[in-house]
């Protein structure tokens, strides 16, 4: 039941409780009550177009008839669904109906329901098309209302009146999703091409207009993607402790509201306008900036349309310490216009920034950048360095990995400290999340195949807030099915934000809420409807351990696939600094307490962050052994030769290869 | 005391599942809450009251890329 205030009604003499707004139609529907309704559907706003809907409506002074799918109940009243008076009505309508679309079977049913099996008049206009549109207007509603986008409409009036596109052309912004013909009634409306020719199109589409309709129902109050995308996560991580600031030192920062996504859904994101990365795709989560004026660069003072920004190009910001906005979407375009990627800069400038505050670096160092943290515009000047390949650009552009090499041997910095603070595993700079409290994403990062990326689990909520994983053995199972699901959505193509950001309404009933099992079978279906070949979760997975290993063997023989490639920079795993340490005190004190078992009274801030850091080091080791086992690596990271024959990968120059590393 | 999550809360009387949510600063949209292994539907974490001594599970789901 909703918390909003209740109301009580009575309707064909049955009571029923409904949330005060509730309409007639609404709350028969709960009770079982029927009413024919040719124009409503719970995905668009009512229209009361058919009126096939009436009722009887008592309030105590007097009765009249009213469309049910638009009247809202806000007082106590009695309804009658098919009294004499709304019989006579609704007859005279399907009689009317079925003598314009004598053989659309909706019609003759409903007809046939209330009574009428023969029209008393004859329509000169009568339209024997079994799939006749009836003009009931769900199209056209669901595609503004719904899709957002406003292809079709009605045109022409009385007898004429019809559903068309625009000049009756094709239209080049129907994004193709289906939602149209998935909603009309009549088949009126039908998609006339499969240009991939599925095995089954219907199975294909069905899954689809499944994910559609929860982001029509659920979208505003879920994950809000059409609204401002992935930016939604700003405040969350930011509530949460994991938005990294400064090079991951810290995971929050006071500023964090000036780059929220309010302010960017407020002043800058066009809204009411759509954009997904493929046409027909009803997420939409891709946003744009439209007439931003440049500040700085070679574009300079010219208005541009910028893509973005996404969740990791603003956590990308508060890493470097920068606080605002106009700089965001700058920097968003900079890259963008350079083929950068925003990840990439952001950290490894979040990392020159920290060395230049250690000291590794000054301006003579960087041919004359003052780049502290929150250094907006230096940081715009190196990414400009960085495009036109100039100075200290040349260095930066190569990545942390290079520069890691560079410092220690042209400025003589601690090697080992810039290990530690410079966030890149595999040779990639780390995306935008702070992992120091979760170890299952610590290993999300460490072992992903290509390198510092999330996108092969995000498991730190499980982990770390809801607990769900205690164990080495359920976090490595976690290390084994997300990485294993989410390459599924590479191998085909598929993007996998539809699968988790917004969730179906039952999920929370389901033994694995936090798979979406719901979403999954989509999938299953997807692919089945597509090849023709029936799925379930665990094929799907089979499909992906396959690639999966067989990506493990090729960073093997390019040098990258052994245990050592798997290590992390200790900024990931916990505080480096005494000032880190110190600005979370409570926390770590209370963890070398209860989880490493040493008192920390009577130590100093030096003393603890190397016991923390003892502890913390030794269970990232046990999380690669139990990681490894569950995957049948060796202890090494290297697929064993059973592994490889079990998954049909029998290759002899593969199995010779892990046979050389000893698996 | 209720537990959350497995950290402890303080209990006062009426304390609804909302007020629990804002207490930890729980800001993700997805939530499924239980209360002692009992689901509370989404649209009535503001009617429903948290007994003493509850075991309170608040599973965050996953999103973003
Ligand atoms: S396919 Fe989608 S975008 Fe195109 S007209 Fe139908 S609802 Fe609108
Ligand atoms: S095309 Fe279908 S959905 Fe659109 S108005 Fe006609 S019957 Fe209704
Ligand atoms: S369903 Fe109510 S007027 Fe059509």
């Amino acid at each position: 039941m909703d918390d909003r205030n209740m109301i009580t009604v009575e309707i064909d003499g049955k009571p029923v409780t409904v949330e005060q707004d509730t309409t007639i139609l609404e709350a028969a529907r709960r009770i079982g009550v029927f009413i024919p309704a040719l124009c409503s559907s719970d995905l668009v706003d009512p229209y009361a177009a058919c009126r096939l809907c009436v009722v009887e409506v008592d309030d105590g002074r007097r009765k009249k008839l009213v469309t049910s799918c638009n009247y809202p109940l806000r007082r106590p009243v009695s309804v009658e669904t098919s009294s004499e008076k709304v019989m006579r009505n609704r007859k005279t309508i399907l009689e009317m109906m079925l003598a314009r679309w004598p053989n659309v079977k909706l019609i003759s049913d409903l007809a046939a329901h209330a009574g009428v099996s023969e029209p008393r008049f004859i329509h000169p206009g009568a339209d024997l098309n079994p799939n006749a549109c009836v003009l009931c207007g769900l199209c056209m509603r669901i595609c503004e209302q719904g899709i957002w986008e406003n292809i079709i409409n009605f045109t022409g009036r009385g007898a004429d009146r019809s559903v068309r596109m625009p000049y009756d052309s094709r239209q080049p912004h129907c994004i193709g999703c289906g939602a149209c013909a998935e909603i009309c009634p009549t088949g009126a409306i039908t998609m006339a091409d499969d240009p991939n020719q599925p095995y089954d199109a219907e199975m294909v589409r069905r899954a689809g207009m499944r994910v559609t309709e929860e982001m029509i129902k659920y979208d505003d109050e879920q994950c809000d993607m059409r609204g401002v995308g992935t930016a939604h996560l700003v405040e969350i991580m930011d509530a949460y402790d994991l938005l990294p600031v400064m090079n991951y030192r810290f995971g929050a920062h006071e500023d964090t509201p000036k780059i929220s996504s309010d302010v960017f859904r407020q002043n800058y994101f066009s809204k009411g306008k759509p954009d997904g990365c493929w046409l027909g795709c009803t997420m939409a989560c891709a946003k744009a900036i439209e007439g931003f004026r440049l500040k700085t660069g070679p574009y300079r003072g010219e208005k541009v349309l910028v893509d973005g920004p996404e969740y990791e190009t603003l956590g990308g910001s508060s890493n470097m310490g920068v606080f605002d906005p106009d700089f965001v979407v700058e920097y968003n375009f900079y890259c963008d216009t350079y083929g950068l990627d925003t990840i990439s800069f952001s950290t490894m400038t979040a990392f020159i920034m920290e060395c230049y505050e250690a000291g590794v670096l000054d301006n003579v160092k960087t041919g004359g950048l003052e780049i502290p943290f929150g250094a907006g515009d230096a940081a715009l000047e190196l990414l400009h360095l960085i495009g036109r390949g100039e100075g200290f650009g040349l260095i930066a552009g190569r990545g942390i990995r290079y520069m890691k090499k560079y410092f220690a041997e042209n400025f003589g910095a601690d090697p080992a400290f810039l290990q530690d603070i410079g966030m890149e595993a595999k040779g990639m700079e780390y995306s935008e999340y702070v992992t120091k409290e979760s170890l299952a994403q610590q290993g999300g990062y460490g072992i992903a195949l290509k390198g510092a990326q999330h996108d092969e689990a995000w498991l730190i909520f499980m982990d770390m807030v809801n607990k769900q994983i205690p164990t080495f053995e359920d976090k490595a199972e976690a290390l084994h099915y997300f990485p294993m699901w989410r390459t599924w959505f590479g191998l085909c193509g598929l993007c996998k934000l539809p699968w988790n950001d917004v969730e179906p309404p039952d999920n929370a009933e389901t033994d694995e809420p936090a798979k979406v099992p719901g979403h999954v079978q989509g999938y299953c279906e997807f692919f089945e409807g597509v090849t023709g070949k029936p799925q379930t979760m665990d094929s799907l997975v089979r499909m992906s351990e396959k690639v999966y290993n067989f990506q493990r063997v090729f960073n093997l023989r390019m040098g990258f696939g052994r245990r050592e490639h798997d290590v992390i920079p200790y900024r990931s795993a916990g505080p480096v600094t005494v000032e880190e340490y110190e600005s979370r005190q409570e926390r770590y004190d209370a963890q070398l307490k209860e989880d490493a078992g040493i008192d920390p009274k009577g130590m100093s801030s030096v003393e603890k962050v190397a016991a923390l850091r003892k502890h913390r080091e030794k269970q990232y080791e046990h999380l690669l052994d139990a990681v490894y086992k569950r995957r049948g690596w060796t202890s090494d990271g290297v697929p064993t030769v059973e592994k490889l024959l079990d998954l049909g990968i029998d290759f002899p120059d593969v199995l010779e290869l892990v046979r050389k590393h000893g698996g | 005391m209720i537990s959350v999550n497995g950290e402890s809360l303080d209990w006062s009387p009426g304390k609804t599942v909302r007020d629990v949510i804002r207490e930890m600063n729980y800001r993700f949209p997805l939530l499924i809450v239980r209360i002692d292994g009992r689901l509370v539907p989404r649209g009535s974490y503001d009617s429903t009251a948290v007994p003493d001594g509850a075991e309170v599970d608040i599973i965050h789901l996953m999103s973003g890329g």
